[in-house]
């Protein structure tokens, strides 16, 4: 069993909950525990972008200083912090290379921080969950498959912020692999689509939701039109832009099927064979138990719901 | 302790005097002629009506006390802050639920905390501000709620901080749904209620009522104690 | 542990040696309470309420020859501080169904049960002379009473209150207590007050001074301050109306002998402001602030007495007022913190006053009256005490007992005030005792009410600490935290009831004119005024300490 800091992220806790239940539930079963800091706070998503800005470096920093501690009380056994939003992931290592680079910076972010008991060092590394299982091995995860998702045809969404800017993302800007691999590693059918780096409108949602709107349809448009029944995403504000808003999406585009969209941890976590606690899918709109239950991926219950 | 008994020079809101170094800082303004109206309370540290924002000498650094806690350094340059303008939103408790997402539709400038922490540098009461600021944030009522608990309002956390939240406003609503909807309420004390409405015991406290001052004293002085749990 | 230095002089270092050595005997030592004769022998002997030449007969108005202290006579044979030859009662500033004076647990409560029971938020007026919720309310620490626990009951409740209250009570007031009791808390609840609870979700309940059963249900040892600052968001909430820094100054009175509201002076301009209201409930709390017989006091900064004078002059009865209680513990060191509440929780949860030599010499929770009485004997009577720099006496509160008894960080979780209050000043009260010394606490009588908080002049209700007959002549801890929300609430309700068909006539201060013609005629020399308003610390009276004991 390996330790590593758990960063959840302020949506992970509240609206994309079922994000993190099926996380930690999948990563016990791959040894991975993931320890969460008593204190934290938001990463405030998302990176500065004025060149000047100090202040707004100050949230993310101020967790790794949780990092380093928790390795000081031998709480987890290395100096990773693991992310599951990828906008978290994208703001907390941005600040995480500015503060290395920038001595300036490093110097007024201690100043200003001088109420913390410990300094950044600036050796803490900032990892996507994707990576941590990619260091694994594509066979750990896949002998721990117990349901093999075979005939789920699946779509991989990065979205922006899991492979931009270069340096920062998890894999290849324009030929990602890695949750490819996770998908077929789960026993599925990888469904490869044009628009799987394309933008979702992001935080737009809250004011241009039409425009939103078709951005996600185009997107869900590619996927389903390259033979995919199912969406995967990393980051909450993609799940709920590419699956909440489809009622939106169908009220511009009344010919839109709807078409599940899922956390990659939810899809582990019914291939490990877990229970509904795990999969979590009760929150998932539109929902993907019809679905998997037809494909004879889950079982239904003897009351009809499913299991 | 750095309470002495010789006279030091303190400033207040710009004007000298020499005060004994052993006052605090509302005894010291006290002292020097001033009769608050605005700015004394409890005088205990309960109240929050004396926040103070104070530098002392050689020193950038601004810092928040109770003048009522805190005692005088020479060369303090003290100014009272009695109150904090903030808007203070209202709604009804019982129309309320704790919901991930409560605290954020009436406080929704909760959302621009930087983690900057100058909140819980202002604190005259050690409360971790910035903490339940964020815990807020998150929807997690039941620690916001826990980690505000000390707060007296005092308003040198809102007066403070760059994103112009009012910490204290955000933690009343939090508490007041932690208790009354996590929390809930003791059955014992329902039932209690429920007994009273019942008058089961109007008899007894009846025949109290009537009884003389001797027949008292003799249940009084002879009558069962029991404290255990 | 070795780093920590004593918050203490030098010299006091042996009497804090002989503590240490006896704590671990003392643990769990039960000493045993005194007898009804020997409660009586302490009493009469130190309590200051037994010192007849700090007291004398009022010499004017309808309550003339009760004893009270002398300050407080003071403050009633004096002349109004309003010229009302100067005052146009023709001009109202406010006009509203109900007018409550004062904004502490009594007040806020009224003004919430009134809205309750149909009168519009804005025909409700809070007067506050400092600001909402600034009231003696706010700094109670230990607890407020009721009667839940399984083994209790509202007549085992009743008992206790009145052999506490030296059986003076009014029989009809303690019933109402007692039986409120549990709703106020249900009420509590329901707004959103966080009580401490056990893993349960049961109370956590602690006894008291004088209580036979554990009934004291607390919030840390902020309880006052939870309670009140969840009344004060919801008055807020409510947009009921108020008004802060403006203190009422005498009733303004009908020509049907009805109180039709008050005359207010808003601290801010400096003028004089006329309320009209169909009900007024005067609900101002403590008199702390006149420092009877010299004693620093717990109370807030407002607590002057005010409503007692108005009440008087507006003709209500007073009653009790030759009784004054001492809180046992008050802080007696470090000199900043002098006279401040250490609450009766800390004995509750095992703390033992303690003298110079380290002895235990006193049952911690008889009732106040007794227990002060105790610790000035100990101090002045059988020279046992502690003195501080500044000529202080006091003994101490072994409060390092608390984490023993109940487990390590119980003092940090159910005392975060008292330990942050001591910190600041270089004390960790979990390492070294307390210095105490009986200290002003609180008002046992004054306006007479009755069980519908209604006082002997029409249209005028009263309730909380400004209220005489609910405590006889000893109030238990946690009583007068119930005593604010009981009658509070019974005033707002019937002060709705009548504000619905109460007419008020034409408005006068003739009263107040009348009143100072009883004070020409008394003999009374005086150039005194009142109300006091606010206590007068400027200057050199900030650092004088007048202790007239024994």
């Amino acid at each position: 069993m390996t330790r590593y800091t758990y960063y959840p992220g302020c949506t992970l806790k509240t609206t994309a909950k079922n994000f993190e239940d099926s996380t930690l539930a999948s990563s016990e079963v791959l040894d991975i525990e993931l320890v969460e800091p008593e204190r934290w706070n938001c990463c405030g998503t998302v990176h500065a972008l004025a060149t000047d800005d100090v202040m707004h470096h100050l949230a993310p920093i101020r967790n790794m200083i949780r990092v380093e501690e928790l390795k000081e009380q031998d709480m987890v056994d290395n100096k990773k912090m693991v992310t599951l939003c990828a906008m978290c992931y994208n703001t907390l290592k941005r600040a995480n290379e500015v503060f290395k680079s920038d001595r300036d910076k490093k110097k007024k972010i201690h100043d200003t921080m001088y109420r913390e008991d410990i300094q950044y060092s600036g050796n803490v590394e900032i990892v996507h969950l994707l990576e941590v299982l990619r260091e694994g091995g594509w066979d750990e995860v896949k002998s721990a498959v117990k349901k093999p998702l075979t005939g789920l045809k699946v779509a991989p969404y990065y979205g922006c912020l899991l492979l931009r800017p270069r340096g920062i993302g998890i894999d290849d800007t324009d030929n990602p692999t890695i949750m490819e691999n996770l998908i077929e590693a789960l026993g599925a059918e990888v469904v490869d689509f044009s628009h799987k780096q394309k933008c979702c409108g992001s935080y737009h949602t809250v004011h241009m939701k039409e425009a939103v709107a078709d951005l996600s349809y185009n997107i869900l448009k590619q996927a389903e039109d390259a033979g995919a029944n199912i969406l995967v995403t990393a980051c909450p504000l993609c799940e709920y832009n590419l699956g909440p808003r489809q009622t939106q999406i169908r009220k511009q585009y009344p010919s839109f099927d709807s078409i599940p969209v899922v956390y990659f941890t939810q899809l582990m976590a019914l291939a490990f064979g877990l229970d509904e606690e795990a999969t979590a899918f009760e929150a998932n709109k539109p929902d993907p138990m019809p679905l998997l239950t037809e494909m004879g991926l889950m079982e239904k219950n003897k009351n009809g719901s499913n299991k | 302790m750095e309470a002495t008994n010789e006279m030091v020079t303190i400033y207040v809101m710009g004007k000298k005097y020499e005060v004994p170094g052993d006052l605090t800082i509302m005894k010291a303004m006290e002292y020097a002629g001033h009769q608050f109206r605005r700015g004394s309370g409890c005088r205990g540290g309960y109240c929050g009506a004396c926040a103070t924002l104070y530098r002392t000498k050689g020193s950038y650094k601004l810092e928040g006390a109770l003048a009522c806690q805190k005692i005088v350094e020479d060369g303090m340059y003290i100014a009272q802050i009695p109150f904090n303008p903030a808007e203070k939103i209202t709604y009804n408790i019982n129309e309320l639920r704790p919901d991930a997402n409560t605290i954020l539709e009436y406080y929704p400038e909760v959302s621009r905390c930087l983690s900057c922490n100058t909140c819980t540098k202002a604190c005259p009461q050690d409360i971790m501000v910035m903490d339940y600021v964020q815990t807020a944030l998150r929807g997690d009522i039941a620690k916001t709620a826990e980690l505000s608990f000390d707060c007296i309002s005092c308003g040198l956390c809102a007066v403070r901080c760059p994103a112009e939240i009012v910490p204290y406003n955000v933690a009343t609503l939090a508490r007041r749904l932690n208790a009354k909807y996590i929390d809930g309420p003791s059955q014992h004390v329902l039932d209690r209620v429920k007994e009273v409405e019942e008058e089961i015991y109007d008899e007894d406290i009846d025949k109290l009522m009537k009884a003389s001052k001797e027949e008292l004293a003799e249940l009084y002085n002879n009558r069962e104690v029991d404290l255990s749990e | 542990m070795s780093d920590y230095e004593s918050g203490y002089p030098e010299y006091m270092k042996e009497s804090l040696e002989k503590v240490k050595q006896t704590r671990a005997d003392r643990v769990g030592k039960r000493y045993a309470p005194m007898t009804a004769d020997e409660r009586q022998k302490v009493l009469e002997g130190y309590h200051p309420d037994w010192k007849m030449d700090q007291k004398r007969e009022l010499k004017i108005g309808h309550n003339k020859g009760l004893l009270m202290p002398h300050e407080v006579v003071d403050q009633l044979e004096a002349h109004s501080i309003v010229d009302t030859s100067k005052i146009d009662l023709e001009k109202i500033d406010y006009d509203v169904d109900i007018m409550i004076i004062g904004a502490g647990g009594a007040g806020l409560s009224a003004a919430i049960i009134a809205n309750d029971n149909g009168i519009d938020p804005d025909k409700i007026l809070i007067v506050q002379k400092l600001r909402l919720g600034d009231a003696n309310s706010k700094m109670s620490q230990g607890g407020i009473q009721a009667a839940d626990h399984p083994r209790d009951s509202p007549v085992i409740h009743y008992l206790d209150i009145i052999g506490g209250g030296h059986y003076f009570n009014d029989p009809e007031l303690v019933e109402a207590m007692v039986k409120d009791g549990p709703d106020v808390i249900k009420w509590h609840e329901e707004l959103g007050v966080k009580y401490d609870k056990l893993e349960d979700g049961t109370m956590q309940l602690a006894p008291g001074g004088g209580t036979s059963r554990r009934r004291m249900h607390s919030c840390k040892d902020y309880t006052g301050m939870e309670i009140t600052r969840v009344l004060v968001d919801e008055v807020i909430n409510r947009e009921i109306s108020y008004i802060e820094f403006t203190s009422a100054v005498e009733f303004l009175k009908d020509d049907k002998g009805q109180v039709g509201g008050a005359l207010l002076y808003d601290l801010d301009s400096d003028e004089y402001k006329v309320a009209r209201a169909k009900s007024t409930i005067l609900a101002t709390g403590g008199f702390g602030r006149l420092h009877i017989q010299g004693f620093e006091t717990t109370n807030h900064y407002g607590a002057t007495g005010d409503g007692i004078v108005m009440a008087y002059r507006a003709g209500a009865e007073l009653v009790h007022l030759d009784s004054t209680q001492f809180h046992p513990t008050g802080s007696a060191y470090p000199e900043q913190i002098v006279g401040q509440l250490c609450t009766e929780k800390l004995r509750a949860r095992g703390a033992q006053p303690v003298n110079v030599d380290g002895e235990l010499f006193v049952y911690p929770l008889e009732t106040r009256d007794v227990e002060a009485s105790a610790l000035i004997r100990e101090c002045y009577g059988k020279k046992k005490g502690i003195t501080t720099p500044s000529g202080m006496i006091g003994v101490w509160l072994d409060t390092p007992l608390i984490d023993i008894i109940n487990g390590e960080g119980t003092i940090e979780r159910e005392f975060a005030a008292m330990m942050r209050n001591y910190h600041k000043f270089g004390i960790d009260i979990r390492k070294e005792p307390m210095l105490v010394f009986p200290t002003l606490h609180y008002q046992n009588g004054g306006v007479h009410i009755n069980v519908k908080a209604e006082t002997k002049v029409p249209g005028l209700y009263a309730a909380g600490e400004i209220c005489g007959g609910v405590h006889g002549k000893n109030r238990l801890m946690g009583n007068s935290q119930l005593d604010l929300y009981v009658f509070g609430r019974r005033a707002g309700k019937a002060a709705a009831e009548r504000a619905e068909t109460a007419e008020v006539g034409k408005l006068s201060l003739s009263h107040v004119d009348d009143y100072e013609r009883l004070l020409e005629e008394s003999g009374v020399e005086t150039d005194r005024k009142s109300p006091m308003l606010l206590p007068e610390y400027r200057g050199k009276k900030t650092i004088e300490h007048q202790l007239k004991l024994l």
